[in-house]
Formats: structure tokens, sequence, C-alpha cells
């Protein structure tokens, strides 16, 4: 008989049985039959192992490697387990935290560009239309937007900087709701298979690329920018690439310290 | 002797293990072992989609009962699976007569029969 408690870290019994959970296809009912039968399978072959003088954790090992793979008990090849309700949750959480941050961001890029407007102004910040391409109805509106100046690429500049800082705080209030369901939803479904769904600082890690990806990207587009119209409209991918810098860093310290606490945990 | 190999027959020696009374998994695997003088080693979980198998195709019937202070999973045979497991044992005793006698006729034969006149 093995004394693990009900949620111990380091019980290979429980892991298991997590990742069969994980892969069993069929009713509820058919679902909780067979993780019983297994569950009172391995119990009986611990007892087994320990009887015969191994320990715990040996004898735990050695009754997994008994059994076998988990797609040899649900008669079904690995790849082909169904996604389960804890891996839907998992990856729930993972697209409401990568996507909240990086709305969230974005909405830093907001702050950032508006910085950057007040010291480089709003050339800086978008390039004009070039001649030829908006109307003068465009004009009048710009100009209606803009009544200090009486230059129709003046008050297209200034309109245009207005629309990137307005929707970047659009998307950085947005970013902070799905933040706050991130929160919510992790507090909800803080069991076991859904945490266990995915691997330790999978949502860290997958942020992290995707911020890096986007910082690199506009990194480049503001070299060639700078480069090819002397930084006239460097300023949004500048304040875009300093925000998803910011947000790949915050995404790779937190990785690191997942897989720290992970690692620690194993030990 | 290797899993691959049992495949094709487990039906049938889960049928049988089950004829000599009702059992749970873990002890329809012992019984296994025991009764193959351990040579039929297998993954033990890959006996539990076979079981769900038959009990699906209406050869074994299966009800919850605690035993030894575990809730167990006891299976059965009914009596589709007595007909089905007599039918397929003498399936497998007429083929493994042939084979028998086909491997035994040539393991008789004489290297000098074998390879035809010197």
């Amino acid at each position: 008989m093995t004394g693990g408690t009900a949620d111990a870290p380091s019980d290979l019994i429980e892991d298991y049985l997590d990742r069969l959970l994980l892969s069993l296809s069929g009713s509820p009912r058919q679902v909780r039959h067979t993780l019983a039968e297994v569950e009172a399978h391995l119990r009986d072959a611990v007892a087994e192992g320990i009887a015969a003088g191994l320990p715990e954790e040996t004898a735990q090992a050695q009754a997994l490697e008994r059994i076998g793979p988990v797609h040899a008990v649900t008669g079904r090849p690995a790849g082909l387990a169904r996604p389960s309700a804890a891996l839907l949750r998992r990856l729930t959480l993972t697209a409401a935290l990568v996507g909240g941050a990086g709305f969230v961001a974005i909405g830093g890029a907001g702050l950032v560009g508006r910085l950057l407007q007040a010291l480089k102004g709003n050339l800086f910040m978008t390039a004009p239309f070039p001649p030829g391409t908006y109307t003068q109805a465009d004009c009048a509106r710009w100009l209606a937007g803009d009544p200090g100046t009486r230059s129709c690429v003046t008050a297209m500049l200034a309109d245009h900087a207005f629309d990137f800082l307005l929707q970047a705080t659009a998307c950085g209030l947005l970013g902070l709701a799905g933040l706050a369901a991130y929160l919510y939803l992790r507090r909800r479904w803080n069991d076991r298979a859904t945490v266990t769904a995915l691997p330790a600082g999978t949502a860290e890690g997958l942020g992290a690329v995707l911020a890096g990806i986007a910082a690199v990207a506009c990194f480049a587009q503001v070299a060639d920018l700078e480069t090819v119209q002397r930084g006239v409209g460097a300023g949004e991918p500048l304040s875009l690439g300093i925000a998803a810098s910011v947000a790949a860093v915050a995404f790779a310290l937190t990785l690191l310290r997942r897989l720290r606490a992970a690692r620690m945990r194993a030990t | 002797m290797k899993a691959e190999k049992l495949k094709g027959h487990l039906d049938l020696l889960l049928l049988s293990v089950l004829s000599r009374g009702p059992g749970h998994g873990y002890e329809i695997i012992t019984r296994l072992k025991v009764r193959s003088d351990g040579v039929f080693q297998l993954p033990e979980g890959t006996v539990y989609p076979a079981l769900h198998r038959l009990e699906g195709a209406g050869l074994l019937a299966s009800s919850w009962d605690v035993v030894a202070g575990r809730r167990r999973r006891i299976y059965r045979l009914t009596l589709a699976g007595e007909a089905a497991l007599a039918e397929q044992a003498a399936q497998w005793r007429e083929f493994s007569g042939s084979m028998a006698r086909v491997l035994g006729a040539s393991a008789g034969r004489s290297p000098a029969t074998a390879g035809g006149v010197a």
C-alpha cells in the first residue's frame, strides 16, 4: 500500500493517472471506471513491490514500467488522443495570458509613442500620405480636427498620430481585460489535470518567442525607415518595438522562474 | 515472449483465463503470467482495452466490488464468451497442430535428404 498524499508532486502514480485522464476518451462513466481500475492495478503492483522489499519510489517506477505507456491503456496511438477538457482549459489560459500581455504591450507602446511624439513631433511618429492619394474632403476633415493649423499635411500627421495613440490605448484596455480574465480563470481552473496539461512555462515561452519576433520585426522596420525615409514615420514601429522588447524580457524572466521552480519541485 | 507476438491471441488468452473464474485486471494478468510460467510478458496496460472490447462484444460482463480494501472491476465470462472461447480454442488447436506437423516434418528431414543427392 502506498502512503502518497492525494496531490504529492513527486507521486509518479498520480502523474501517470493525470496523463491517463487527459488521454482517455468515451463517456464520463467509462473514463471514471477505467481510471479507477487502472489506479487499483497500479496500487496493487506498488504494494507487491514494497512487500518484496523495494522502496516506494522504486516500486512505483517498476509498476509504471510494467503497465506500459498511457497509450497502451487507452488502446490508441499517443498522437491520436482527443484534446481533453483539461487541455482546452490550459490552452484557453495560455491564450488569455499571451494575448492579454500582448495587447497590454501595445497599450504600453501607446505611452512610449506619446513620449516620442512630444520629443520628436508627429513627422517622426507617422509618415504622410503621398500627394494625390487623398481628396479635398479628407483634407477638410483633418483640418477640422486640428483648427490650429492651415497645413493639410500637418493636420493629417496629427490625425494619424492621434489614431495610433487611440488604437494603442484601446488595445491596452483590451489587454487588461484579457489579463483579468486570465487571473480569474486561473483561480477557477487550478486543478492538477489543467495545470499539468501542458509543460510548465509553455505560455511564458510562447509569449517570449512571439514578443521577441515582434520586437525584431519592428526594429527592422525602424532601421529601414531611418535609411530610406530619414526616420519619417519611424516612431510607431519604434514604440511598438520597445514595448515588445519589454514584453519579451518579462516573459523570459517569468519563464526562467517557472522552470527553476519546476526543477526544484522535481528534486 | 514479445508482446507483438501475443497481440493476435490476447482475446483468446483472456477468455481462457476467465474461464477458470471471475477476476479483476491485476488478477487476470497475474494468472496469465503464472499459467504461462512467466513466458507471456506484455505491457500490462494493454489488457484493459482488450477487456473493454470483449465486454463491448458481449463476451465478458463486469461488476464492481470491494476486494482487499480496494474498489475493483471484476470480469466474468458470459455464455457468449464461453461459446467464443470454445470456438477460438478449437481453431487454435487446429492451427497449432498443423504448424507442429509442418515444423516436425522439416526438423525430421536429414541433411542429405534436405540437400538432395551430393
